[in-house]
Parts: structure tokens; sequence; C-alpha cells
């Protein structure tokens, strides 16, 4: 069902847009951006520089990319959707080609005023092309083998690209993000069930065959697997930033140690403490209540996304809503789990927390074109 | 499914005969049928919703969780102990037949870096060396300031330097307890008991492996968790060990030998009560084998155990028991002794002329080659073989150090009648002192064969029979003879009976054929007291020198049978016997009581 089908002349036009605009949104937003910056300041031992005022530049102009990206329609995302996929499937591709090697990955490509991530992008991006895809796909062929087919194909070409890089972190969000984006399409439930029995049987078997005759991998393999499933065991190695993430939580306690108060991240003994574990300074100065409430604010913030979702007409603008919002829960929840000991690590930054510029405008676009879909929703 | 047709026949020429427009009913069922399709995907999408609105709850929840249940815990440093299989660190003492201490653990700290956790590396470098002056500084603020990620320090420091270093305060300098093998008696025993090292290390603890001697023979059992710490007693006595040593290095020094062995066993049991073997070393920092020069002479070497040697005369005993009990001779039996015996291009020489015959007892009190050469002429290769083999002495001994099987006899590969009479004096077989305590053991003891152990045994273990009660006592009447009108007449001990049999071989030359005659090694064979023996006691001294008269003196009687006189007076008392008058001059023949 398209938008076409409705009358227009309901939307607003011009500049009553900006008051259509989801302020609690935009309020909700800026809330959790602001943590991130009280936080940067923390790290860097009560200093705006190195990371807090970069990071506060940047939200600054993400916040307009995102009131820009609102004002224009809708339908004119639908009709970019193809091209911007297919312009971050070619910058991956230059990335492998020819992107600078940062942290013994290669993901950035240098724009020269910044580092731009194309892996970052492309979590929208695809999001964007699946909604198009299943908006102009009439809805009975939804479950039909060709037409479920395609998206695999579209999800699977940035995911290996991704892994290619290697960035395990990205490559799982993007599976995890495509998969929901045909779930929530209607896709027949067959099709997840299949697949994911044959995922857990393919993993069964494999541990399964550990110790057998017919053993499925090699021996360095499974220790390989065992410590990145529990970095626990081993404590100075690959375990270390877990260790010391618990540490920061559970010496936080249930109030925290105060502001810039934090042993932990005060004497650097997390890595990466301003980027994919800033949350255990967070959970350190402010303890439960900082933490929970910064949860709190995320679960607003989803909540807020789901509502404009539901209430939209448009199939499009429902889609890409909801896919943008999971994308979100998935950023923040992956990173928590990591953190937390809950999840393997795989290198995924705290959504508009973490240092990181490209993250941060990629979310805030993403949070535009949720703005567009709720400006131009046909009342 | 039941289908609502778009234009219904029957409604539609209603329509028409009212004269109304039958597209609205079209219209209006097309509408009737899109609302119900809406209605069906917001109802699956609905659905869908809710299994969303499920996960998200779930995950929320699960989070909230465990930030609470992390916010409740105590936080606790990591412990490096799930890093690597456990590593056990109590490793069994070792003690000596009375129960004292040989070998124990003692609690020290291992101190290593971890360069991530580091604050100030500079200050922590230059503070290090400080306690430490022979660290390098450059190259600790190198690995401090570089990409490692951990780093040992140092791998046992005393609680002293832990505190120097606890002092400096820096995160990443941390202390992993370890245990470290002490050897509290220094060098006593060194060589029965080896010594230790770390073999797997980890921060929580290292693994102590045994590298030599009874330390690395049973390092299986003393690192065994299920003998919990059950200490390994030896048939060492601390005392007797502690004696026998000193008198053998004093006797080493004052002879002006490169090198002694000594072997103390008790004859029933085989318990090997004190052996020693100089040059010696400690344990506590054993040194690392030398890369040049002969192993032989190194420290490490067990001349005891390891060392085989022509040992001489003290072989001609076994000679003339088993001549005596094959019934060949008897011990008044003449031999002819003129000499020189040639044997093709060979001559057998004995150390003086000893006239043209003697009796077989007086062959053992003079130590005459001649004689026993042809004694085994008598016996014969094939048996002579036998008989030593049975003895033992063709094959490493089964004594429990690792040492041990690397003291191989040194046999001829073709055993020719000449061999056969060369061997009857000790020479062209090599064997360890062990080998020959063991084979003078079985003499004393009545005629049995001994097993060299040293571990403490229960009771008498008394192996096959080799030679008859009988023949033993004979022979051991002219054991004593050698001591109280022979070679040995250095040798007797006031009170305690010592018979023996002395050996002076020339040392074989390293390179090419034939024998140095200025070296030799002198060895006494022994056992006391002579007319119920206890104990054996071969002593053996490598290169010995005895200047005191007008020329110098190598032979046996002038160097290694004083020396073992010595121990024997100071250990026999230790040992708990008394002296004793000797009963009649045909000892144990005629040993009655009233």
């Amino acid at each position: 069902m398209s938008y076409l089908e409705y009358n227009v002349k309901s939307v607003p036009t011009g500049l009553r847009k900006i008051l259509f605009l989801n302020w609690p949104l935009a309020l909700l937003l800026t809330a959790v951006a602001s943590v991130g910056f009280l936080m940067l300041y923390s790290v860097a031992g009560g200093s705006f520089s190195p990371w807090a005022a970069p990071q506060m530049k940047r939200f600054v102009a993400g916040f307009i990319l995102m009131v820009g990206i609102a004002m224009v329609p809708v339908w004119f995302w639908r009709n970019m959707a193809g091209v911007a996929y297919g312009v971050s499937v070619l910058l991956l591709l230059a990335v492998a080609l020819f992107g600078a090697v940062g942290m013994g990955a290669q993901r950035w490509i240098d724009l020269g005023f910044m580092r731009l991530q194309p892996s970052e992008l492309m979590k929208i991006t695809l999001v964007m092309f699946l909604a198009f895809y299943y908006d102009w796909l009439p809805m009975k062929k939804t479950s039909r083998p060709v037409w479920v087919l395609i998206p695999v194909m579209i999800i699977l070409l940035p995911v290996l690209l991704v892994l290619r890089q290697p960035d395990l972190g990205t490559a799982i969000l993007l599976l995890a993000a495509g998969g929901s984006m045909m779930f929530f399409a209607g896709v027949h439930w067959g099709y997840f069930t299949a697949v994911i029995a044959a995922g857990v049987g393919l993993i069964t078997a494999v541990f399964q065959s550990r110790g057998t005759t017919w053993q499925l991998l090699k021996d360095y393999q499974f220790s390989r697997i065992d410590t990145f499933l529990d970095p626990g065991s081993d404590p100075l190695g690959n375990g270390y930033q877990i260790t010391q993430s618990k540490i920061a939580l559970g010496s936080g306690g249930w109030t925290g140690r105060g502001y810039m108060q934090g042993t932990q991240s005060q004497l650097n003994f997390i890595p990466e403490k301003h980027t994919d574990f800033i949350f255990t300074t967070l959970a350190e100065e402010f303890g439960f209540i900082g933490a929970i409430s910064l949860l709190g604010l995320y679960a607003l913030i989803i909540l807020f996304c789901v509502s404009i979702a539901v209430s939209n007409r448009d199939r499009f603008s429902a889609l890409l809503t909801l896919g943008i919002s999971t994308t979100f829960f998935l950023f923040f929840a992956v990173n928590m789990s990591m953190v937390m000991g809950l999840a393997p690590i795989v290198g995924v930054p705290l959504p508009l927390v973490s240092y990181g510029g490209s993250a941060m405008l990629v979310l805030m676009l993403a949070f535009g074109l949720v703005q567009s879909a709720h400006i131009h929703n046909p009342r | 499914m039941i289908r609502t047709p778009l234009r219904p026949l029957a409604r539609i020429l209603a329509a028409r005969s009212k004269g109304e427009n039958p597209e609205t009913i079209e219209r209006e069922n097309i509408r009737l049928r899109h609302e119900k399709m809406r209605d069906k995907s917001r109802a699956r999408a609905e659905g869908r919703l809710l299994v969303l609105a499920a996960i998200f709850v779930v995950a929320f929840g699960a989070i909230g969780l465990r930030m609470g249940a992390m916010a409740n815990t105590d936080p606790s440093e990591p412990r490096g102990t799930a890093s690597s299989a456990p590593i056990l660190a109590q490793r069994a003492d070792i003690i000596d037949r009375e129960g004292r201490v040989l070998a124990t653990n003692l609690e020290v700290f291992s101190l290593y870096a971890q360069p991530p956790q580091m604050i100030d590396a500079e200050r922590a470098a230059r503070e290090l060396v400080r306690i430490f002056p022979d660290l390098d500084g450059e190259r600790l603020l190198e690995d401090f300031t570089g990409s490692r990620k951990f780093l040992w320090i140092r791998k046992k420091i005393s609680p002293e330097q832990k505190q120097a270093v606890h002092e400096i305060g820096d995160p990443g300098l941390l202390f992993g307890p370890r245990e470290m093998r002490l050897y509290p008696n220094g060098s006593l025993a060194a060589h029965i008991l080896g010594g230790a090292s770390f073999g797997r290390e980890a921060v929580s603890g290292a693994e102590v492996i045994g590298v030599a001697g009874v330390e690395r023979m049973f390092n299986d059992y003393l690192n065994d968790p299920a003998e919990q710490g059950k200490p390994l007693q030896l048939s060492i006595d601390l005392t007797i060990q502690s004696a026998l040593e000193r008198v053998l290095y004093g006797g080493m020094k004052l002879m002006n030998a490169k090198g002694a062995a000594a072997v103390l066993m008790d004859v029933k049991t085989g318990e090997v009560v004190a052996i020693a073997s100089l040059p010696d070393f400690d344990p506590n920092d054993r040194p690392r084998p030398a890369v040049k020069g002969d192993p032989t002479d190194s420290p490490l070497f067990n001349r005891a155990v390891q060392g085989v040697y022509e040992l001489g005369s003290v072989f001609k005993i076994f000679a003339v028991a088993q001549a005596l009990d094959l019934g060949l001779v008897t011990p008044f039996t003449k031999i002819n002794t003129r000499g020189p015996l040639k044997w093709g291009r060979f001559k057998i020489r004995d150390f003086r002329n000893y006239g043209s015959e003697l009796t077989t007892t007086k062959i053992i009190v003079k130590s005459s080659n001649i004689g026993t050469a042809r004694i085994a002429q008598m016996i014969g290769a094939e048996r002579q073989q036998e008989f030593l083999g049975a003895l033992g002495m063709l094959e490493a001994t089964s004594f429990e150090i690792t040492e041990a099987k690397g003291g191989k006899p040194l046999k001829p590969g073709n055993w020719s009648e000449l061999s056969t009479m060369t061997i009857s004096y000790g020479h062209g077989l090599s064997t360890s002192p062990l080998h020959l305590a063991a084979g003078y053991a079985m003499i004393a003891n009545g005629g049995t064969r001994i097993r060299p152990t040293i571990l403490k045994q229960d009771g008498p273990q008394f192996g096959e029979r080799l030679i008859s009660e009988q023949t033993a006592t004979a022979a051991r009447v002219m054991l004593r003879g050698v001591v109280t009108e022979g070679t040995a007449s250095l040798g007797g001990v006031p009170g305690y009976a010592v018979g023996g049999k002395t050996g002076t071989a020339d040392k074989p030359r390293e390179r090419g054929g034939g024998y140095y005659d200025d070296k030799v090694l002198a060895t006494f064979a022994s056992m006391f007291p002579a007319h119920d023996p206890k104990y054996v006691l071969v002593v053996t001294l490598d290169e010995p020198v005895e200047t005191s008269g007008a020329k110098p003196r190598r032979t046996a009687g002038w160097t290694a049978v004083p020396i073992a006189a010595e121990i024997i007076q100071r250990v026999a008392p230790l040992l708990g016997m008394r002296p004793e008058v000797e009963p009649g001059q045909l000892a144990g023949i005629t040993l009655t009581s009233n």
C-alpha cells in the first residue's frame, strides 16, 4: 500500500514542517548525546579535549542534518533508496581496495575533513533499500521463494564485504537488521524457522564433533572459539577489557563513585574507554542508577520510534522506522551485553555516546529519516 | 475460502432494473475486499510487532537485571588461575631414613609486569634497577613501553625484595606465589638428590620438576596429588652421609686425588646408607653442565653410580669365591704363581714376585694376578660370564636415581680366555663402585644376590643364592686376612674386624691402547665386622698420590685403605655398632655362643 493511495494534501508543507517534527524524540536524542559529552569530559580527566568538544560539534552538525533530512518528503527518500544502497556498496568496495588501515582492520576512507566508515552508512542504507523493496513488492508475493531470495542477496552482499575488513560486529548487526526487516515485511514464519534450525544444527554439529574422529574444526580453532565465547578464561589476554570493565561496574555499585571519581577509567585501566567501553565509566561513576537511566532513555527512544511506525499508514515509512529502531536497539543492546560480559566482544559502539564521527552522523541521518516519515505521514 | 464475486449477477440485474449504476456495486465490493485484505495484513503485522515487543522487553530485562547483579557484586581483582591448567604447587618432601628433611619447599614470589597497566614505566624501570642492580634498565623500559602485555622480571624474589617492589606502588608490577625447592643441607647427598627447576610457569605458580637424581626419578610420585604430599623416604642416613663425605673429602685432599667416591651399603637389605661422589655441588644452585672438558670430571658426574672403571684386584675375590664354590680349589690348594704368565703376546705380571706357588688364601692376601688368572682358567669363560652376570656386574644397576642407567658396565666384545684371565683380576670389565659394593654385599651376607636401593626397606631383601654359606664364609676369612696380614694392613679398626680387598688399577689412556704408569684408580672394598658383616664400604680414589714417604706411593694400601679405615671408625658407632672382640682366628666358622 503506497502513499499514492492517500490524500497527500493533509501533509504539512514549507516551514510548518518544523512544527510537526517529533520534538520529544529530538529531545531524547539530545539527552543521550549529552550523557556522552559528560562521560567523554570525564574520561579525558575533566577536559573538553580531546574528545568532548569534537563530539559536541558533530552532534550539532548531526542535529542540523537530521532536521534537513526531515524537511525532505519521505517519498523522495523512498526513490533514493536504491541509489543509496548502491553507493554504500561501492564505498565498501572502495574501502576494501584502498581504504586506510586502522586498529588492524580496514574500515575507513579518508575524505580529508573526516574519515568515513562506509560500514556505518551501510547499516542505514540497507534498511532503507529493504523497506523500499517490500513497499514495491506486491504483498502476496512476499513469501514466494524467488522474492525471498532477492532480499537475502541484498543483505549478504554488504555482510560479506564487511566481514572481509574484518568487522564481525557490524556484520552481525547488518545480518540481524536485514533479517528483522524481512520479518516485519511479513515473510513466512517457515523461512525463519528453517534458517534458525539449520544454524543451530550446524553449530551443534561442529561442537558435537569436538574430540571425535570426524572433528570438523582444528583444535586451535576450537580454543579460539572458547576464548571468544568466554573471555574470562583468559583474563590477561583477550579477556582483559572485559575483566576490567566488570571491575568498574562492580565498584560503581548502586549509586556510583561520583562524577569524575571512577578509578578504573581515570587510571587508564580500561582500553577503548572513550569508544566501545564508555559504558563502564558511566556505570562506575553513576552506578546502577545512572546505567539504568541511560537504558531508560534508550527504551523511550525505541518506544517513540515504534509508535511512529505503528501510527504510520505508509508501508515504506513504517518499515523504515521499524528497521531503524531495530538497528538502534541492536547497537546498544549488543554494546551493553558485551561490556557486561553477556556477549562476546565485537566492536560495536554505544550509540550517540561513544566517541566517533561516522556513527554519530549516520545515526542522526537515520533519525532524520524517521522524522521525515513522521512529518509526511498523511493525516 | 469463499470469495464474494465482484459483480454478483443477481444484484446487478436488480440494480439495472431499478435504473441504478451497477458500477457502484462493483466499486463497493472492491472496497470491501481491500478492507478485508488490509485487516488480514494488519493482523499479521500486529503479530509480528508483538514478537518485536517481546524481544525488546526480554533484552531490556536481561540487561537491566545484569546491571543490577553486577552493581551488587564486590569488585575483585582478576586472578590468572584459569588461564592455564592448574599447576600443582605442593611437591612432596624428601626425607632420610630417620625422617630428617633432605628436600623441601620454600614459598617465594615471582615478579612480573603487565605494561598496559603501568602508570609510570620510566620510574618503575628506574626503581627496579635500584632493587635488582643486575637488571638492564634500558631494556626494561623498552619492554614496558613497547607492545608487550606481559613479561617476567624475576622468577624468585625474597620477602624483602617483594616489599621494596611493592613500595614502588605501580599497578603494572605484580607478584605471583610460587614454591621453590630447598635443600637445607646444602651439598650434602647432592648427587642423590640431584636438583629441581621450574617446569611450566604461570603467574599463579610454577611446576617444580626434578632434573637429576631421585628428584627426577621420582618426579611423578613427588608431584602426584593423590599421594597428598607424603614424603619420599630414602635409605640415606643424614649423619652418616655427613661423616662419610667429610672424611672422604679430607682423604681426597690428603692423597692429592682429583676425585673420590664411596658407597656404604647394608649387606642384607641392599639399602645404601651413605653414598658420595667428589667433587660435588650445591643442588640449591645446581651448576650448568660444562660445555667443554671431560664430562666425567664435572662436579655433576656421579662417580659412585655413573662412573664405570676397571677397578682392579678387588675383583679377585669373585673368581676365588666361584672356584671355591665349584670345588675347583680349596683355601689351601697350591697354585702356580711363577711369572710372568705368557698368553700369546700378552704377559701377566705380579706387583712383586711371590715365588713359585701360593695357596688360594695367599693369592688373595698377597693379591697375585698370576694366581687369580690361573684359577680363572680353571673356571673358564662361560661359567665366569654366567657368574658375573648373575651378580649383576654386566648390566646397569637398578639403583633408583636417574644416573644409574648411565652406569652401564663396559665388557669385552669377545669374551676370550685372555679376557677371562684379565677380568678375574679386574681389568677388561668396567663397573661402577656401586656394582662392586653390591658384589661384596653378596659375599658379606652369606652368598645371596643384593640389589642396591636408595629407598628405605622394611627388612632383608635377599635375592637368589649365588654361592653357598660355607664358600662365603671362607671368602670372608681370606678378606679378613688381607687386612690382618696382607695389602690392606692399614685398614684395621680396633673392635670392628674389617675385612676387604684392595685394588690398584692403572688408568687406561684416553686415546690409543695401553695404560698410564703414573695414574691409578685405588679402591678398597671392605666389610665389617668380617665374621658377621653388617655393612659393606667401597672407597675409590681417582689418581691418588701419597707423598709422605721418600717415593710417591699410589697403591690402594697406602691411599684408599687408610681413608676407608677412618670412615669405618667414624661411622660404625653412628650405625649403632659397638666395638667387640673378634671371636677366634677362624672367624665365622667357630663362632659360638656360651
